[in-house]
């Protein structure tokens, strides 16, 4: 693709059950040029992603009904348009364990909080094939 | 409508003296001060309130006010604060927030902890809004939390309006255009609306300080905005706030005060706390006696 082309604007799907961290994280994707939808736990997550098509969804761990973790095993198993979603997961936890976790439900790659708004869009950049 | 700028067709005569005294004094009980730019706006304010308590002079009404008869500082104040809500407002305070207050409270807490912040009044939403809209641009640890913004009045207008969230210019000088773009759009009558995921994000609820069974419902703040209010209260109704403020912070939590307001001279129940951008002050950690 050539440099100078402007991309398709990528689609994102936040997921986080706290609406401010859904709205710093949405501001600075959309500055960066991204198409943001949200959702605040991992039933309407899958709802919205079986409705709509995404480019990546970035999801907490830590949420009411449906936690990140399983809604990663369960967006995996499902249908093959679904289940190979690149999924970047985000979270307090910085244990080895909980990436470990993260590895094994099906998360492309881990992030601890905080995250800078830069190093947010450096990596959803990555992670969707669009160009910094 | 734009008549006399130099103050020639007011029924009522104001030396500069007069205008200097007088901003002194509004000054020294409200922590509001004016360039002699704005000589405009005071006089148009300063003339409503001489002819509505039937003043003769500004000599008269001056001492009125300092006796404060009929409550008039109150009804003085009103007149000049109603338009003089904006956003970024004391802006030194929300810096302390971000450089000392919400370090000191989050190093009692687990990370992804609920931490609670509380604006009351917060009048038409640009205090609230100010917090959420400054914690995002600020604070590097705001995606760490589970924040939860809450403001309330006890104007159900003034909530009313805060939940629309649309405001003119005057409203929002103090913001950096690129913040208006990332979180305004704009609306009829070259007035600018706040994004919807950010009016979602606060709670608004209608609140009376001197109700004590009103606030009981409000527990467990980690810091409360309590700005510009006290001031309109006597001792004994400023003292039940205070009290009542009080039992709505978690032990440890702070509490911000407009620039003139004291809480030493209110009440003894909370600590000072001197930090390098603002004074504020703390409900200690374990209550003694």
């Amino acid at each position: 693709m050539a440099e100078t082309a402007t991309p398709a604007k990528a689609k994102v799907l936040v997921v986080d059950d706290s609406s401010l961290v859904r709205l710093y994280y949405r501001s600075a994707l959309e500055t960066a040029g991204f198409e943001v939808k949200q959702a605040i736990n991992g039933i309407e997550a899958m709802e919205r992603i079986l409705s709509e098509s995404f480019d990546l969804v970035i999801v907490d761990v830590n949420m009411p009904r449906m936690d990140g973790f399983t809604f990663l095993r369960s967006l995996r198993s499902g249908m093959a348009d679904v289940a190979t979603l690149p999924a970047l997961m985000i979270s307090t936890e910085s244990g080895e364990q909980d990436m470990a976790e993260a590895r094994v439900a099906g998360a492309n790659f881990y992030l601890v909080k905080p995250v800078a708004e830069a190093e947010l869009v450096r990596h959803v950049c990555v992670l969707t094939g669009v160009a910094l | 409508m734009d008549d006399s700028k130099g103050g020639s067709s007011f029924a009522v005569h104001i030396s500069p003296e007069q205008v200097q005294r007088f901003c002194e004094f509004l000054y020294r009980r409200t922590g509001m001060s004016f360039a002699e730019s704005k000589r405009y706006f005071i006089d148009r304010r300063l003339e409503d309130r001489i002819t509505a308590t039937g003043s003769s002079s500004f000599q008269e009404y001056f001492s009125l006010l300092r006796t404060d008869a009929d409550q008039e500082i109150e009804h003085l104040i009103n007149s000049f604060t109603v338009n003089e809500t904006y956003f970024y407002r004391e802006e030194h305070q929300l810096r302390c927030m971000t450089t000392s207050l919400l370090d000191a409270i989050v190093r009692q807490k687990k990370l992804g902890a609920t931490l609670r912040i509380w604006s009351i009044p917060c009048s038409t939403g640009e205090e609230p809004y100010s917090i959420a809209l400054w914690l995002m641009e600020n604070w590097p640890q705001v995606d760490s939390y589970n924040i939860e913004i809450v403001g309330s009045d006890i104007d159900t207008r003034a909530l009313k309006a805060a939940t629309e969230g649309i405001y003119g210019d005057r409203a929002l000088m103090r913001l950096s255009r690129d913040i208006v773009g990332r979180y305004f759009g704009p609306v009829t009558g070259g007035n600018y609306q706040i994004d919807e995921g950010l009016r979602n994000s606060i709670e608004f609820t209608r609140a009376n300080l001197i109700d004590t069974k009103d606030m009981t419902q409000y527990r467990d703040f980690d810091l409360i905005f309590c700005r510009n209010v006290l001031i309109y209260f006597d001792d004994a109704s400023r003292r039940l706030a205070a009290e009542n403020l009080y039992d709505c912070l978690r032990p440890g939590g702070y509490i911000c005060l407009g620039h003139s307001e004291s809480m030493s001279r209110i009440s003894p129940l909370f600590r000072v706390s001197r930090f390098p951008d603002a004074i504020v002050y703390q409900r200690p950690e374990a209550d003694h006696g």
